[in-house]
């Protein structure tokens, strides 16, 4: 039995019923890479892990008796003893490095958008006049236009909502859509200030969602697709033509 | 002398580097800081006397975190619970670090309050999992549950960390619509 990863997804955001939950559980219990996966797609695990991964901010204090007596203190040993402690740092550093980094605007906006379902945008207002508010206040914040009409005119998109959000004080619009089958995407710009260095489209599932990142003259670019299989080469073209028009 | 270290030395060693992941352990655990310090003291002592058990020394962390919170269980439980229950009505949120975004640091202090508020059980495993990276089945192994225990358990976690995530998305709309 294989499960896509939207199942997956669905199920880590408490979306399935019991009798579909049941199956993902079992067949996890004789699975380890299904458990693999489910824990890499898992959008809550970066989130609580940033949260406390510096909880406490200081090595705690421990008392130890002194090395036993009947250990030899020779030289050698000691060299042991070191070697000991760096392979054991080794090991941990592997495991650190291993673990989320601190999340970027990217996954940020990704574990975001891994929340929203059909239903999310299906009763947004839509009306010209509240999507003209809506850019009026994306594009003041940003301070760069959007091109609204050439987003309202992408295929197999119907332009749904631009809200303002902020990323550690920078400010980051999404811009929601229903792709054909009523699914949400996004479109996610940031002004990272006109130092930003340039950077090339980078894809990657983040949170279970296929995304193409890029940088441009100091703002930041990011296509979150409804899933992750989602080929965004086409909405790529489409977007990067889009924002430049 | 042989080219092993000493079973004694690894754990040494495995002290000094799981330290701050035996005090969160400790932490989430009981609720309070300064039983996670007394449940961090004991348990690097513990080990230490018994050194002689360890076997391999791959996987010293989760051997601490077992020790840890055999401890817990059978010596500190009983009489810190009064005090835990009282502690958790306010975690101690101070022990996060604030960064310069108020925003991001009222969030994560939902976050920690919200995970702190969870039922022993939930806690513990979302700290193993969510936080220490252990797998499902480390994770059972360690607490001694079957596997399907563990996702159950964080299955009932995501529901109540749901709202606060939200929460925070709804602010940010709120915050953008201002």
């Amino acid at each position: 039995m294989t499960f896509s990863d939207e199942t997956l997804l669905a199920y880590l955001n408490g979306n399935l019923d019991g009798t579909d939950a049941q199956e993902i559980e079992s067949a996890v219990e004789a699975d380890p890479e299904l458990e693999q996966r489910l824990m890499a797609l898992d959008p809550f695990a970066p989130v609580v892990h940033s949260v406390f991964k510096d909880v406490p901010q200081d090595a705690p204090q421990i008392t130890l008796p002194d090395r036993a007596r009947s250990q030899p203190a020779s030289q050698p040993f000691r060299l042991l003893a070191v070697a000991a402690s760096v392979a054991i740092v080794a090991v941990s550093a592997t495991l650190w490095a291993t673990r989320p980094a601190p999340l970027g605007w990217a996954q940020q906006a990704a574990i975001y958008q891994s929340l929203y379902v059909p239903e999310t945008i299906a009763t947004l207002d839509t009306a010209p006049e509240a999507l003209e508010a809506q850019f009026a206040q994306a594009e003041a914040t940003l301070g760069r236009p959007l091109n609204r009409e050439a987003l309202s005119a992408l295929p197999g998109a119907e332009l749904k909502r631009a809200q303002v959000l902020s990323f550690k004080g920078k400010p980051l619009v999404q811009v929601v859509f229903a792709d054909d089958q009523g699914r949400p995407f996004a479109f996610c710009v940031i002004r990272q200030g006109p130092g930003a260095p340039d950077k090339d489209v980078n894809l990657a599932v983040l949170s279970g969602l296929a995304t193409a990142t890029w940088a441009e003259d100091g703002y930041g670019y990011m296509i979150i697709g409804a899933d992750g299989q989602s080929d965004l080469s086409d909405r790529l073209t489409a977007f990067s033509e889009a924002i430049a028009s | 002398m042989s080219g092993e270290i000493s079973s004694e030395q690894a754990v040494r060693g495995a002290i000094q580097t799981h330290s701050k992941r035996v005090w969160r352990f400790g932490l989430a655990l009981s609720g309070a800081r300064d039983v996670a310090d007394d449940l961090l003291q004991s348990t690097c002592l513990r080990a230490l006397e018994r050194h002689h058990q360890v076997t391999s020394h791959d996987r010293l962390d989760s051997w601490l975190m077992t020790i840890c919170r055999s401890i817990w269980l059978n010596e500190v439980r009983a009489r810190s619970v009064r005090k835990a229950q009282a502690l958790s009505v306010t975690p101690e949120t101070e022990l996060i670090a604030t960064g310069p975004d108020s925003e991001t640091n009222i969030f994560a202090a939902e976050v920690f309050t919200q995970v702190m508020h969870l039922p022993e059980a939930q806690r513990e495993t979302v700290m193993l999992v969510f936080v220490e990276g252990y797998s499902y089945r480390e994770a059972a192994a360690l607490l001694e549950v079957p596997i399907g225990t563990i996702m159950s358990r964080l299955s009932t976690a995501r529901q109540k960390l749901k709202t606060v995530m939200q929460h925070e998305a709804a602010d940010a709309v709120r915050r953008g619509g201002k």
